[in-house]
């Protein structure tokens, strides 16, 4: 029996998906209650943090009572270039003390979640309130918010679900503040580059795009890492102006020897070119003394080792 | 005075000489550089007693000595089906209520022979727009966080383990959950694909139809057989396995990238036997704690090791953006892999030291222990077990008759392929040298470096249960293991000799050379940029002009031969177009 249910459920859901017309949207409205406000059943329905009737410090009664209706799912992302996936709406206020019943309908036929984050610990299993379920499909939870302005992120936790776009706020009262990244509301904090990223660079290929900075707080995230020193070891100065004195000096050394040197004895070769080393050893002991005279003087012209 | 001192100067120099400095100079002393961010060996904060052997839901769960050991209630739950055990099981689990289903024993042999196993895709280590660190977070080893698509069991509720925590939950992990089916059993894996990229699943190696009964694709295979699957949408493939073995599965869609990124796992069909529930998944493969009837048979414990290699390059582009139509053009085409090398190679997930936590193989004397391996690297490995010389039972999942079957101590593996292995631990010289911590690695040089450090990668052990105490931490007897702890070690921050040789530390690093300048950036994340040297060395400096001098002087004669030169090189292009 309980095969056939799931195969005709999977066969419905099969034909729906292909159809994608008019999704038959499975009403998960036969939970199991497992105390706590959680509630749950075998097809992956769920809600978390449910509270109909506590009421939070500072509430002396429910202020109103609000329904709303949130659609989730791919095609919510069609309005926000850039991401994937949505919901049909990124923003709610209600009243402080408001009683809220969030019907939850996601028309993928995979999971999503309507959760939200940030509500008393004591009241609210670690102070979340949460829906999910698998679509297509509707789920429906109720929660009483607290007195305090306050405002409350709202996502789908399912990994990159968010960050690809299924965020939102529920501002309670004034609120306080906003998140970042909303579709259609607020900026993200850390901006995609759309440079285009002409050439392809196989050993540096997010050259174009800033690399995310160090994932772990412990190694100083957020202090920019050196950039790497132009050009490779390969070509270094010196290298070139080794290149450039090779280039040059070899004729003028050549021109050297058909001046001075050639077609003369060893003998007159071998004195010639001691009296240039001797002139060049001289110049540079010239330079030497002067140089240790100078810092005989008292003048400081080198930095010292330890400074 | 000056000219009697410059001509006293002028004839040392002649002479070829000049006097050296009164003072000696003295080499820098050692700079010990503290290792003050190492984890302990085990910090799992697992109860103790998820390492014992136990019953939960009437499903038998050996022993895992190891400091990460699995969950017994996830065991449960992949043996019975989140639909056959208690709500407070399921509730001990991160499942979805669907995840598993069993049932229906059409033979009636007392297990179930009709399985429907949900697979979702997940992204670790990815990028967000909200802050610069990744979510969740999944390390390799200390620090290390290249971003990874795996499938995993559907789960419910957070990712990560908690509202506070960034680090993914146990669910969530690398690599792929191993899947275990029984011959025969009719197998429906419904992919959800909940990742914002199209995915698929090409069954290697397990039988299964090209076509299923409703006329859709079953290959996985989008250029031939079926429409991958989109963002947001699902697909079921059904099978019903013929021949049993070890086999394979991954994503199909541009598989160069997304095989690599993570999108593969070992699936094993199981010998038929009566009452024989397998443990569907084994998530983070490693030891299996419920094993089949036929491999209790004829042994007492089962592992799965599957390889993987990781292009740290590829790794780090989702991380580099948000849009997936940039992520997309980055990995679809300006990634290219016909230039790319491996930096990280690792086992079951995770890379040494992080290997011993969880992928030790644990024996004792005189028994037989089964090994499944997959290579999942994008090279060919040769896994190397030292100590032991274990016997090639299958490959790629088909028997090998027992005379033809090869013994020996390195075992090829070309990308995609598995062999089973019988360790014997009967302590005869050949089989096994007796009991003592025995490594296992490839051997294949790289493979045992993250990034280049040593020692790292996929090494993990065979550890004799002498030689572990109760929370399954190694007793080695060779080095302090701290520092493989440490992220700053797999910065290039740490020496690595600094403590061994004397406690003056003659192979630690000499103070103010600009060491941890010269590693690697302290990025972390795995995006370390090699910064070039600070202390711009002048042997450096001499050698690249001495360089350029001879390279100059190299093209004035080139340039003064220049007609010679031609004439040779015409002569060899016509020798060229000869042949």
């Amino acid at each position: 029996m309980k095969i056939l249910t799931v195969f005709l459920f999977s066969l419905g859901l099969g034909s729906a998906v292909s159809a994608a017309e008019q999704p038959v949207i499975v009403d998960h409205n036969r939970m199991m209650d497992h105390g706590d406000g959680h509630l749950m059943d075998m097809d992956g329905g769920m809600v978390m943090g449910q509270n109909k009737d506590k009421l939070p410090a500072g509430c002396d009664r429910v202020s109103e009572d609000v329904q709303v209706t949130v659609h989730a799912g791919r095609k919510f992302s069609k309005d926000f270039p850039g991401t994937m996936f949505g919901f049909d709406k990124h923003e709610w206020r209600v009243k402080p003390c408001t009683r809220l019943t969030v019907n939850f309908i996601n028309e993928d036929p995979i999971r999503h979640q309507w959760m939200m984050h940030g509500l008393p610990k004591f009241m609210y299993d670690k102070g979340m309130f949460h829906l999910e379920v698998t679509g297509p499909a509707k789920v429906s939870g109720t929660l009483i918010l607290p007195s305090e302005d306050r405002t409350y992120l709202v996502h789908c936790d399912i990994a990159q679900h968010m960050e690809k776009g299924m965020k939102g706020q529920l501002i309670v009262g004034k609120g306080s503040g906003t998140f970042p990244s909303i579709p259609g509301i607020t900026d993200p904090a850390i901006f995609d580059n759309y440079a285009p990223s002409a050439t392809v660079q196989p050993e540096k290929p997010n050259a174009a795009v800033p690399a995310p900075q160090a994932a772990s707080s412990a190694t100083g995230a957020g202090t920019a890492a050196a950039p790497p020193a132009a050009g490779g070891t390969v070509l270094s100065g010196s290298l070139v102006l080794g290149f450039v004195a090779g280039v040059f000096g070899a004729p003028a050394a050549v021109a050297y020897y058909n001046r001075r040197l050639k077609g003369r004895s060893f003998p007159e070769v071998l004195a010639n070119l001691t009296s240039l080393i001797k002139a060049a050893a001289c110049r540079l002991a010239d330079w030497l003394s002067r140089l240790y005279q100078r810092i005989r003087s008292g003048k400081r012209y080198l930095p010292k080792g330890d400074e | 005075m000056q000219s009697k001192s410059l001509a006293l100067i002028c004839v040392c120099a002649s002479l070829g000489f000049l006097t050296p400095a009164i003072a000696v100079t003295t080499n820098p002393a050692t700079e010990k550089v503290a290792v003050d961010d190492a984890e302990p060996f085990c910090n799992s904060g697992v109860p103790p007693e998820w390492r014992d052997a136990q019953v939960v839901e009437d499903v038998k769960i050996d022993e895992s000595r190891v400091c990460n050991p699995d969950n017994p209630a996830d065991i449960a739950a992949f043996v019975r089906g989140t639909n056959n055990i208690s709500m407070q099981t399921l509730m001990d689990t991160n499942l979805a209520a669907d995840a598993l289903t069993l049932s229906n024993d059409m033979d009636g042999d007392g297990d179930p022979d009709h399985v429907i196993i949900k697979l979702e895709i997940m992204e670790l280590n990815g990028h967000s727009p909200d802050f610069p660190g990744v979510v969740p977070t999944f390390d390799i080893a200390p620090g290390i966080q290249p971003s990874f698509w795996v499938y995993t069991p559907k789960t419910r509720d957070m990712s990560t383990k908690s509202f506070a925590s960034a680090e993914a939950n146990p669910m969530l992990r690398l690599p792929a959950p191993v899947i275990r089916v029984e011959q025969g059993d009719v197998v429906w894996i419904v992919l959800e694909n909940t990742h914002y990229f199209p995915h698929s699943i090409h069954l290697h190696g397990v039988d299964h139809p090209y076509m299923d009964h409703s006329g859709e694709g079953n290959d996985g295979v989008g250029q031939t057989s079926q429409m991958d699957v989109m963002p947001g949408q699902s697909k079921t493939y059904v099978i019903k396995p013929r021949q049993a073995g070890t086999m394979y599965y991954h994503c199909h869609v541009q598989p160069h990238t997304h095989i690599p990124m993570g999108l593969a796992g070992i699936f094993i069909v199981e010998e038929n036997r009566p009452n024989n529930w397998v443990q569907t998944f084994n998530v983070g493969a490693g030891q299996v704690r419920h094993p089949s009837a036929a491999v209790k048979e004829r042994y007492v414990g089962e592992y799965d090791l599957h390889f993987q290699s990781i292009d740290k390059e590829l790794h780090r582009m989702p991380q580099a953006a948000n849009d997936p139509r940039l992520i997309a053009r980055a990995m679809n085409q300006e990634y290219d892999i016909t230039d790319a090398t491996d930096d990280y190679f690792v086992l079951n997930g995770r890379a040494f030291p992080y290997t011993l936590r969880e992928s030790l193989v644990v024996v004792q004397p005189n028994e037989k222990v089964k090994l499944r391996v997959l290579n999942g690297h994008t090279d060919p490995m040769a896994l190397h077990i030292h100590g032991h010389k274990a016997t090639e039972t299958h490959y790629d999942g088909v028997d090998v008759a027992p005379a033809a079957r090869i013994t020996r101590d390195v075992y090829s593996l070309a990308p995609a392929q598995r062999i089973d292995l019988e360790l014997n631990t009967t302590d005869d010289g050949l089989h096994s040298f007796g009991s003592g911590l025995w490594m296992y690695h490839d051997h294949t040089e790289r493979a045992f470096t993250t990034d280049g450090m040593g020692e790292g990668g996929s090494i993990s052990l065979v550890a004799y249960r002498d030689y572990l105490d109760d929370k399954g931490t190694p007793k080695t007897h060779g080095m302090d293991l701290s520092p493989y702890f440490s992220k700053k070690f797999w910065q290039r921050k740490i020496p690595v000799w600094q403590n061994l040789a004397d406690e003056w530390g003659s192979l630690g690093v000499p103070a103010g050379s600009g060491y941890a300048a010269a590693s690697r950036a302290a990025a972390g994340a795995g995006s370390a940029a090699p910064v070039k040297a600070g202390d711009g060395g002048t042997g450096g400096t001499l050698e690249g002009l001495l360089a350029g001098v001879l390279l100059g002087i190299l093209a004035y004669v080139g340039f003064l031969n220049r007609a010679f030169l031609q004439a040779q090189l015409g002569r060899l292009i016509n020798r060229q177009h000869g042949n």
